[in-house]
């Protein structure tokens, strides 16, 4: 297992951003640690401990516990007794399958201390690896009355009311999520496809006005094009349009269509 | 390196403009010892904290970075629902990627097909 080429500062700063990008680059975490930046961990100074919890997930993520378990020890040692080690612990539980101790871990935590928020969240997602998406729907809908603002768990709503297929329920969700963030196309172009899969006049003339806006907020989001461009032939095909509103849609999709074709 | 010189600037100007003002009170309490009017700072003082007033911002401005555009929404332009729609506090662990680690163990599994494969051939 040779050492890369890469400069491990490099390596550090890309693994950065992708922490604050929020993205979830597992394998190329991983492997960069393995190859590059372990051997340069005391270097990094105060953002070692990130960058060993950021590993320790992408471990857990690719089903390398011999990458993920020594980042744990190391972070055990540096913070003894801390609830974030903790919950660390307990999503090891969680990738092992031992979904029982992991709750039991997190219900330790929530009795310790009544506004972690990150436990209760975790214990959703323990429900749903179990594949018990009804009663992570109850867990989460008890959670948001707590913490109503937090538009992550807005989104893991919204996601697993979709997966049950109650589309009314999905976009009550992400009709929050737009209050709280007008200016995010993608939140758009999504309640704008909920709405579509409903069907319906209604819906269609909704979801028409939502990838309108969507496009309006970012002319590159071809999704939002698309959709509308689909929409409005929808629309079109209802038998009780006035002349008046058939011609504007028929422009409007004629004007979808041609964006399309240009990107 | 930029970053030594854009510290030092931002020190000097600091310290340049607490001369200034100091040099200034000292004129004041001259002027009131002289029994004299008040009426402008000297030139040369006023003129000293201008400089280093702005020799601390061009300092302070190489340290803090690049500007952020201020229109919420072009930042968002090139993200897609992987990014954005990302939610690391959700993380499930049970997905199909396990299979494609070293560490792989295939469940021991009792369908028929399995059991056909398994037959002395």
């Amino acid at each position: 297992m040779a050492t890369l080429d890469l400069d491990w500062e490099e390596v550090r700063d890309q693994l950065r951003a992708w922490r604050e990008d929020n993205t979830r680059h597992s394998e190329e975490v991983v492997d960069t640690w393995e190859h590059c930046l372990k051997h340069y961990k005391t270097k990094l100074g105060d953002e070692r401990w990130m960058v060993e919890e950021q590993v320790f997930v992408a471990g857990l993520d690719c089903n390398r516990l011999d990458i993920a378990d020594p980042c744990l020890m190391a972070l055990n040692e540096q913070f003894p007794g801390s609830l974030r080690v903790r919950k660390l612990r307990a999503m090891r539980f969680e990738a092992l399958e031992k979904f029982d101790e992991a709750m039991e871990v997190y219900d330790n935590i929530i009795r310790q201390d009544e506004t972690n928020s990150t436990a209760r969240k975790r214990k959703v997602a323990v429900l749903r690896g179990q594949g018990r998406i009804t009663d992570a729907i109850k867990e989460l809908t008890e959670y948001l009355k707590l913490f109503m603002s937090d538009s992550e768990a807005w989104q893991e709503l919204c996601d697993l009311y979709l997966k049950e297929g109650d589309y009314s329920k999905a976009a009550f969700c992400m009709e929050e999520l737009i209050l709280s963030n007008p200016h995010n196309h993608l939140f758009h172009t999504r309640y704008a496809e909920i709405k579509y899969t409903q069907g319906g006049l209604d819906n269609m003339e909704i979801a028409r006005s939502y990838f309108c806006q969507a496009a309006k907020l970012n002319p590159g989001n071809v999704r939002a094009l698309y959709g509308l461009f689909m929409s409005c032939t929808q629309v079109l095909s209802s038998p009780k349009l006035s002349a008046q509103k058939k011609k504007e849609t028929q422009q409007l999709a004629t004007w979808a269509l041609k964006e399309v074709s240009e990107r | 390196m930029a970053m030594v010189w854009a510290r030092l600037a931002f020190i000097v100007g600091i310290l340049s403009l607490f001369h200034a003002g100091y040099s200034a009170a000292q004129h004041r309490a001259y002027l009131r010892v002289t029994e004299q009017e008040y009426t402008a700072l000297p030139t040369d003082i006023s003129v000293q904290g201008l400089l280093s007033l702005l020799l601390a911002m061009y300092g302070i401005l190489h340290i803090a970075g690049d500007f952020k555009e201020i229109r919420a929404n072009v930042q968002l332009q090139n993200k897609s629902w992987e990014t954005v729609g990302n939610r690391p506090t959700f993380y499930t662990f049970a997905h199909r990627g396990r299979a494609l680690s070293p560490n792989y163990v295939m469940p021991p599994s009792s369908s028929p097909q399995d059991m056909v494969e398994t037959l002395p051939s």
